[in-house]
């Protein structure tokens, strides 16, 4: 078991730490709305949200480097599905290159839109890591139950959280096993090898749920979970919220104002 | 496929985010009526076994590598509205836990990725069996097919989201994501192939799971 990485800071005492589950997930999501509800080219704007994310990182003592890492880890996927834009959009040409047979021009607005989701998508991601970072994943599920999440789902999630890492680990060890018996051939083989793998292990997690539901029952579940963390809105919660709202509501009407 | 945050404008963030919701809602409404909540703790199993699976690269062209989404083999072995639910958990847990796939987006991740591949898989897969008759054969070209058609309905459906965004342009995106995952649903389609007809030589009787 090396996943650490998760929940490894989510166990701190911070302003951000102790606030409820509820309140992170909504002034997070309103975040999110904000930063991509904001018009191409505000530079100023994209600035205030860095600010603004970076202070609550910094708030929240967890490591501004480490979520800096987690950040650029997710950046390659998004330039993969940004990378045609600066090519396809019309207007000014910024240059024009041969590569190999075909002729292809990047326009100015081209460049502009590309950076401009670039910005959206790194901010966002930021303020993920942040919500994750400092949660625990089990009032993070709590939170989104109290928001109406149906409950089915949030105890599909807490179990998924449970056992992803016995998963993993056992994919691991199967891909351990393959390399070691230096897996080759052709596509076709490997793609067998692949499948073979997924299977067995569909049949192991099966056989695994049909276990550990069986343990349940003789211990009495009945299809409720008990728990006794029970996070309260509180005047902190109401406060934080207050004054992240305001900010963000300011970023909008300055938007609006000088658009 | 997983769409980040930025990518989408709002009209079609509001629009996949209520139909996602009703798709879930209906799910939840279903599974609840057919397995019963007292399955739950076999269904978060089965989404952490989708979510490992998701981890094996296989090679697709040119050196690049892909990966199964899983809906097809869910909707297949658990029927169409089971995997709905588990495909939902496992993008909501990408989303958070690695974000991968953005929030907002999640209501597009969770339509392309989980209702339309679960769908069209599973429809797909019972009109292919129904062809070429519930034998191994059909099972295997069933399977194949309807993985085959997951992957490249799910990611058209991403290249529309993207184009309505003003994002790409739509003939650009449009036929690289289907182009690119026209090969990679081969990839998807085979191992589907291979892991029915491995549950079919050890445990058979979970494929007719959904039936019950």
């Amino acid at each position: 078991m090396k996943h650490s990485f998760l929940d490894q800071y989510s166990e701190g005492n911070s302003l951000i730490h102790r606030l409820d589950p509820r309140t992170k997930l909504i002034t997070t999501l309103f975040f999110i709305l904000v930063v991509v509800l904001t018009p191409v080219s505000r530079w100023q704007a994209f600035a205030l949200y860095f600010i603004l994310v970076a202070t609550l990182i910094i708030i929240s003592r967890v490591p501004p480097l480490y979520v800096l890492k987690r950040s650029l880890l997710i950046i390659p996927f998004v330039v993969l599905i940004a990378v045609f834009i600066p090519f396809f959009k019309e207007g000014e040409v910024a240059g024009s290159y041969n590569i190999w047979l075909w002729q292809v021009t990047v326009t100015h607005s081209g460049i502009q839109v590309f950076l401009n989701i670039l910005a959206k998508s790194w901010l966002s991601i930021l303020s993920l890591i942040l919500l994750t970072a400092a949660t625990r994943f089990s009032s993070l599920l709590r939170g989104m139950e109290q928001l109406r999440l149906p409950r089915v789902m949030v105890m599909i999630l807490s179990f998924m959280y449970r056992y992803i890492f016995v998963l993993v680990d056992e994919v691991m060890r199967m891909k351990q096993a393959r390399d070691s018996r230096n897996l080759g051939g052709g596509h076709l083989r490997q793609i067998r090898t692949v499948g073979n793998m997924i299977g067995t292990l569909f049949i192991r997690s099966y056989e695994r749920g049909e276990r550990v539901y069986a343990a349940m029952m003789a211990r009495g579940f009945d299809g409720q979970t008990r728990t006794l963390e029970n996070p309260s809105f509180v005047q902190r919660d109401f406060l934080f919220a207050l004054a992240l709202g305001l900010v963000l509501v300011l970023a909008i009407v300055l938007n609006l104002w000088y658009l | 496929m997983h769409i980040p945050d930025g990518f989408l404008n709002v009209a079609t963030v509001a629009t996949t985010c209520a139909v996602s919701a009703g798709g879930v809602g209906g799910a939840v409404r279903m599974v609840g009526k057919k397995l019963g909540e007292k399955q739950v703790p076999l269904m978060g199993i089965l989404a952490a076994f989708i979510f490992a699976a998701q981890m094996l690269n296989f090679p697709v062209a040119g050196g690049t590598s892909g990966h199964v989404i899983g809906a097809a083999l869910a909707a297949i072995l658990l029927g169409p509205w089971a995997a709905v639910l588990i495909m939902s958990c496992v993008l909501i847990a990408q989303s958070l836990i690695f974000q991968d796939g953005g929030l907002l987006a999640l209501g597009a991740n969770i339509f392309n990725m989980g209702i339309v591949a679960s769908f069209s898989a599973y429809y797909i897969y019972k009109l292919v069996t129904w062809l070429a008759g519930a034998n191994r054969r059909g099972t295997l070209i069933g399977g194949f097919l309807a993985a085959w058609f997951s992957v490249f309905l799910a990611s058209t459906c991403c290249a529309i989201e993207l184009a309505l965004s003003g994002s790409s342009p739509f003939g650009v995106v449009l036929p690289a994501m289907a182009g690119v995952h026209a090969l990679i649903g081969i990839g998807e389609g085979l191992i589907t192939g291979v892991v029915l007809s491995l549950v079919l030589a050890t445990r058979a009787d979970l494929l007719q799971l959904q039936r019950t």
